[in-house]
Parts: structure tokens; sequence; C-alpha cells
């Protein structure tokens, strides 16, 4: 844990990703004064040139793709007391997984053509990992993009060393406080009944169901969910196919 | 006892509205459901409605509400906070006005609730009998389809105008201040009868036994194979306790603005079929399986309460049944079952 008095050193990170989580920081607007007011930011390329090694807090977005990124992500690890995941490609691999059902031959095949890469390091790709794949993570902030609120409140914990209050139970919980007339209810599909919340159910509160970006809780009942998704009216295959966007990567281990 | 004309009583409640300080909500349609939420005019009153989404009780205990704000500058203060907006009811029916009174009992023991009580204690509230009726509804068999008692005014609807009846001072004040009435005739009396005697056999869901028997069903049947058999398709989203006007339970959390100099103390509805519900600090889960926690719901609400306050937790509104997507949830399916368990 952080020092009282002492402002935790931090520096973000990032891997495979489109940058939309460091832009939710970023986005902080006028809360971002009072977050360099309580850490020091020393490294955060989407916000600034200065760059440091010596930190204690990690926030580390994107997914890791390349033995590369495995020796970076590992040198980060080593470093960082803290280390939080960033977003739906850091936490559970996100839409990245998405290719996770090709080879790897084939992906490159399709995006690169012909080209010679052979060697070529940048290149060398595996099957989309997780940060949590490859070094331990202590928090993970979720969702396709972060929450910023999720966000400041998790800093704020860190800064006061506390533990992060991250959720574990579904987006129902989320919607049914919003009072939200359920989206099976009115015709659509939903994955809030297995994944975490922290979101606010915002999704579902603007009409259409939760696609899962915020990686499942802890204990799904994927097999229940599945049957609803079937009573409703989905195939088998259509459900599970609910899984792919965000969730590819728990597929192989939803039964049936 | 007053009758009210229903163009007249469009008048009153639309006085209400321009008139009247404090905020009239009402029941509303939303899609082919029904909520409360404040009147902007008498026309978006449903006073036909079978359910709402969610029960009265969000005004009384919020959602999310905060306890105190706390300052940790310089000197550290704190402030308690008791935020309440003084509101008119129109459309609570009597199982949910019973739900009130529930509620409050449990908010008054040990330690009165401010929070809870204040808000309670500045609102109005207007039930109305029955015309719809919820197809996961039970309340008949619960005792609650109607009520003497929990409200300041109580509407039926008797074709061309209301029969009201005063359960205040506070109720017949407002009539008198707000709205045109007359005396009733016997021809009002007999066609509120009718409609009072109708309501009962409006019910589709029915307990095969009467209520009160409930806490000893349980009391024989918590070691049933029903609780691991239901609970195998529980999806622990907590949505039968969230939606229940009678469930009370939650969390409490110090919410840190980002400059950690402020905060908040705020309470948020939690429910005893999540998860991490009875995990304590140590890590300990005194509920760990979905069984237990299916079950305790059951328990709670048929048993446990009733030695403790007497009553039976349940109204019997059926928003529980109507909640729960893999359909597990329904009270009348779970005790009919238990009953013929033990007979
Ligand atoms: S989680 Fe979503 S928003 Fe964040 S970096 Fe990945 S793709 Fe972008
Ligand atoms: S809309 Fe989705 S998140 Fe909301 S209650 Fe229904 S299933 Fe749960
Ligand atoms: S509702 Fe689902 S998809 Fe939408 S933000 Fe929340 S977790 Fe992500
Ligand atoms: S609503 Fe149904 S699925 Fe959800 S927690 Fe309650 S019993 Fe389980
Ligand atoms: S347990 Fe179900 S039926 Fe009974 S009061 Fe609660 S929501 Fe209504």
């Amino acid at each position: 844990m952080m020092r009282p008095g002492v402002k935790p050193r931090v520096a973000f990170f990032d891997f495979a990703s489109c940058e939309g989580c460091q832009l939710q920081v970023v986005n902080l607007e006028e809360s971002v004064i009072d977050l360099i007011d309580i850490v020091n930011v020393v490294s955060f390329r989407e916000a600034m040139k200065e760059h440091s090694d010596d930190y204690d807090i990690a926030f580390v977005e994107g997914s890791i793709m390349r033995p590369m990124d495995e020796e970076r992500l590992k040198n980060i690890r080593n470093r960082a007391k803290i280390l939080v995941a960033l977003g739906a490609c850091a936490c559970i691999g996100g839409i990245n997984t998405l290719r996770n059902r090709y080879s790897v031959e084939h992906v490159k095949k399709v995006v690169y053509g012909d080209a010679d890469m052979d060697g070529n390091p940048f290149f060398d790709v595996f099957h989309t990992k997780a940060v949590g794949d490859v070094v331990d993570v202590d928090y993970y902030v979720h969702g396709c993009p972060i929450n910023r609120d999720e966000l400041a409140k998790v800093v704020t914990s860190l800064a006061l060393g506390k533990k992060p209050e991250i959720p574990n139970y579904p987006v129902c919980v989320e919607c049914k406080k919003k009072g939200n007339v359920c989206i099976f209810e009115r015709g659509g599909f939903c994955l809030g009944p297995v994944t975490r919340a922290g979101c606010g159910a915002i999704c579902p509160t603007n009409g259409s169901g939760c696609e899962g970006c915020r990686g499942l809780v802890d204990n799904p009942n994927t097999d229940s969910e599945l049957e609803v998704l079937e009573k409703y009216g989905l195939r088998l295959e259509d459900a599970l196919g609910k899984f792919d966007i965000f969730c590819y990567r728990y597929k192989g281990e939803i039964s049936k | 006892m007053r009758i009210i004309d229903k163009k007249d009583f469009i008048e009153f409640v639309n006085l209400l509205i321009t008139k009247d300080a404090r905020t009239v909500v009402g029941v509303k349609a939303k899609g082919d459901k029904f909520i409360y939420d404040e009147l902007a005019s008498a026309d978006e009153l449903r006073l036909d409605f079978d359910v709402t989404v969610l029960s009265p009780k969000k005004y009384f205990m919020p959602p999310t509400e905060t306890l105190l704000e706390y300052d940790l500058s310089s000197d550290f203060k704190v402030m308690s906070v008791n935020e309440v907006t003084p509101l008119i009811i129109i459309g609570i029916h009597p199982y949910d006005l019973i739900a009130l009174q529930q509620m409050e009992t449990v908010f008054r023991d040990t330690y009165p609730d401010a929070n809870h009580l204040l808000k309670l204690e500045r609102s109005i509230l207007i039930g109305t009998n029955m015309q719809n009726v919820s197809p996961h509804s039970f309340a008949a068999s619960m005792g609650t389809a109607t009520t003497r008692y929990g409200y300041d005014l109580m509407l039926t609807d008797i074709g061309d105008s209301y029969y009201v009846e005063l359960g205040s001072d506070r109720g017949e004040e407002l009539l008198e201040r707000y709205a045109r009435v007359s005396m009733p005739d016997e021809s009002h009396k007999k066609r509120f009868e009718a409609v009072i005697n109708g309501i009962v056999g409006k019910f589709q869901k029915k307990l095969n036994f009467p209520a009160d028997e409930l806490p000893a069903i349980l009391a024989k049947t918590y070691d049933s194979d029903l609780w691991a058999n239901k609970a195998e398709k529980c999806l622990s989203c907590g949505s039968c306790n969230l939606v229940c006007p009678t469930c009370y339970c939650f969390d409490v959390q110090d919410v840190t603005e980002l400059n950690l100099r402020k905060g908040e103390r705020i309470r948020t509805w939690d429910g005893c079929l999540l998860e991490d519900f009875a995990k304590v600090a140590t890590g300990e889960n005194f509920r760990e399986d979905r069984a237990s926690r299916y079950r305790h719901r059951f328990m709670r609400k048929g048993k446990f309460l009733h030695e403790r306050f007497g009553f039976i937790a349940c109204v019997g509104c059926g928003r529980c049944a109507s909640g729960c997507l893999p359909d597990i949830a329904d009270p009348v399916e779970v005790y009919n079952t238990l009953k013929e368990e033990v007979l």
C-alpha cells in the first residue's frame, strides 16, 4: 500500500487497444486537476511528453499480442507496486480476442496479404491475451471504454490506501435500481444477468441489451443465461454468439 | 367517505400539481408497463395499471441515498444528510400500502431511521383499489388485495366517479382544499361494495392454503431438495430482491471525491441473492452457494420476519415472479410445492 502523505507515482501504459480508455482519463476534464493533485503522473503518452521508469502504480491499457509485449509488460510489473488493468482489452482481452477464433497465419494473411514479415518482432503475434494472462493484476477497471467515475473511485481508493470496490454483481442490479423495463420484456436480448456491473447499466437504460463489455461476474450462471436467451427466441448458436464481441475468451468455458 | 366526479378528479389532480407545494407523483405508462414518476398533468395518470415496475418504496428508501457528508481537509467534519422531497403519491395499490407499513415497522425498530421516516411523514399517500390485476399477483392469498389502513385517501373507481375513503386528517384537508366532493348515497355505497367484493375473484395466482400456515411449513422444509433444484437456474442477479416492496437490505459505502477532501457516505440497495451479500471482511461467505441464498429469501419473507415482527413479509405483488428471467422466483409456486411436501 501507499505511504500516507506521499503522492503515489503513477504511470500509464498502452498495448493493443484503441486508446479509448486513456482518452477517458484525459476526459476527466476538471477532475484531472484533482487527479494530478493527489497522484504524481510520471508517464502518460496520451497526455504528456515526459516519461519516467520510477512509479508505484501502473495503469495498463490494451491486450497482449506478441512476445515483445510480454517482455515489456513483465518489466512494468517488476517496477510497479500496484498494477491496474484498464479497460476491456486489458482486463479480458476484449474486442481483440475476436481474432482468436482464427489461426495466427490466417489473420496475418487477411490483414497483410503476402508481405514478408519473417523475423520482424512487430509482426510476431500469438493469440490475444489479457494482461492477467501474463502477469499478476492487482485491480481491474472494466469496460469498453472504462467508466470515468469508476476510475476516479479506484484512484481515490488507492491514494487513500484502501482496496477499490469492484462490483461482483451483475448489470441487472444497476438496471433494476434505475427502474428500467427489462430489455427481454421489450423483445430484445441482454447479457446483463452474467455481466459485471459498474457501468450504471448504461446500455439497457438507453434501450439496448448489454453486450458484456465489462466481462463476466466471478461465478456467472452462463447455462441459465443461455436458456433464458433461448427461451426468449434465440437459437442456441445465436445465444452463444452473444458472447462473441467481448466475452469470446470465456466461450470455451461455456458448457452445453 | 366522499364522492368525487371523474371530471372533478382530473381538476383535483391538476390543482395538486399546480398549486400544492409538494411534488405530485403518480402511476404513468412506460411502454406497456407502469412506473411511478412525477406527473406533469392529470392526463398522464393511469389508475387502471396492474402493477408498477418498482414500488413506491423507491421514494422512501431511494436506490441510492446520501446519509452523510464528510470533509477530510483540515479538521475532520461530518454532516448528516436527509434529503426530503415531500410528495403526494397518487395510485398506490393496497398491497404496496401494506408493504410501506411493513417497511415503516422495520425502519422504526431498534434504531429509528430518520432518513426513511421523515420522507414518509412528509408525504401524502393516495391509494387506489385494483382495477386490473397482474397475472403474477397473489395479493388476495396474502390478505393484501384490499386494506383499511395505510393511506391518507383511498380511491375506488365506481364508474362515473371515485368513491373516496378518508384515512387521515391530512387526506381530508387535501380534499377540502382542492376538490369538489359530495357525500355518497346508497347507490354509491352499493357500487363501491360490489367493486370491492369483485377484486378477490380477479386473481389468477393463489396459495393452496391459508398464508398464516407459512411459518410452520417453512420450519419443516429448510432441508427440502426444492431449494437446490430451483436454484440451479438462479442467475444471482438479485432482481427478485430489488423489485420487492418489502426488501429493505442496503449496503453502505464511503465515496471520497477525487480531491480527497470531501466525500459522502451513501447507502444503496442490496439483495440477499447476490453472491457477495453475506461475505464479510475476512473473505468468509456465509451463503456461498446459490441454493442457500435462494432459500434465504423465502425463509425471510415467510418465517424469519414473521418471528421478529409478526407479519409475513410478502404482500403478493408478484414483482419477483415477473422479474425473474429463469422463472424460479414465484413464491406461489414455491410455497404451494412446499405445502405438498409437508402434507
Ligand atoms: S477497452 Fe475498448 S475503449 Fe478501451 S482501449 Fe480497448 S477497445 Fe479501446
Ligand atoms: S435489461 Fe438486461 S440488465 Fe436490465 S434487468 Fe433485463 S437482463 Fe438485467
Ligand atoms: S451495459 Fe453491458 S455492454 Fe453496456 S457498458 Fe455496461 S457492461 Fe458494457
Ligand atoms: S430473480 Fe431469479 S435468477 Fe435472479 S436472483 Fe432472483 S431467483 Fe435468482
Ligand atoms: S416476495 Fe415477491 S411477491 Fe412477495 S412482496 Fe416481494 S416481490 Fe412481491
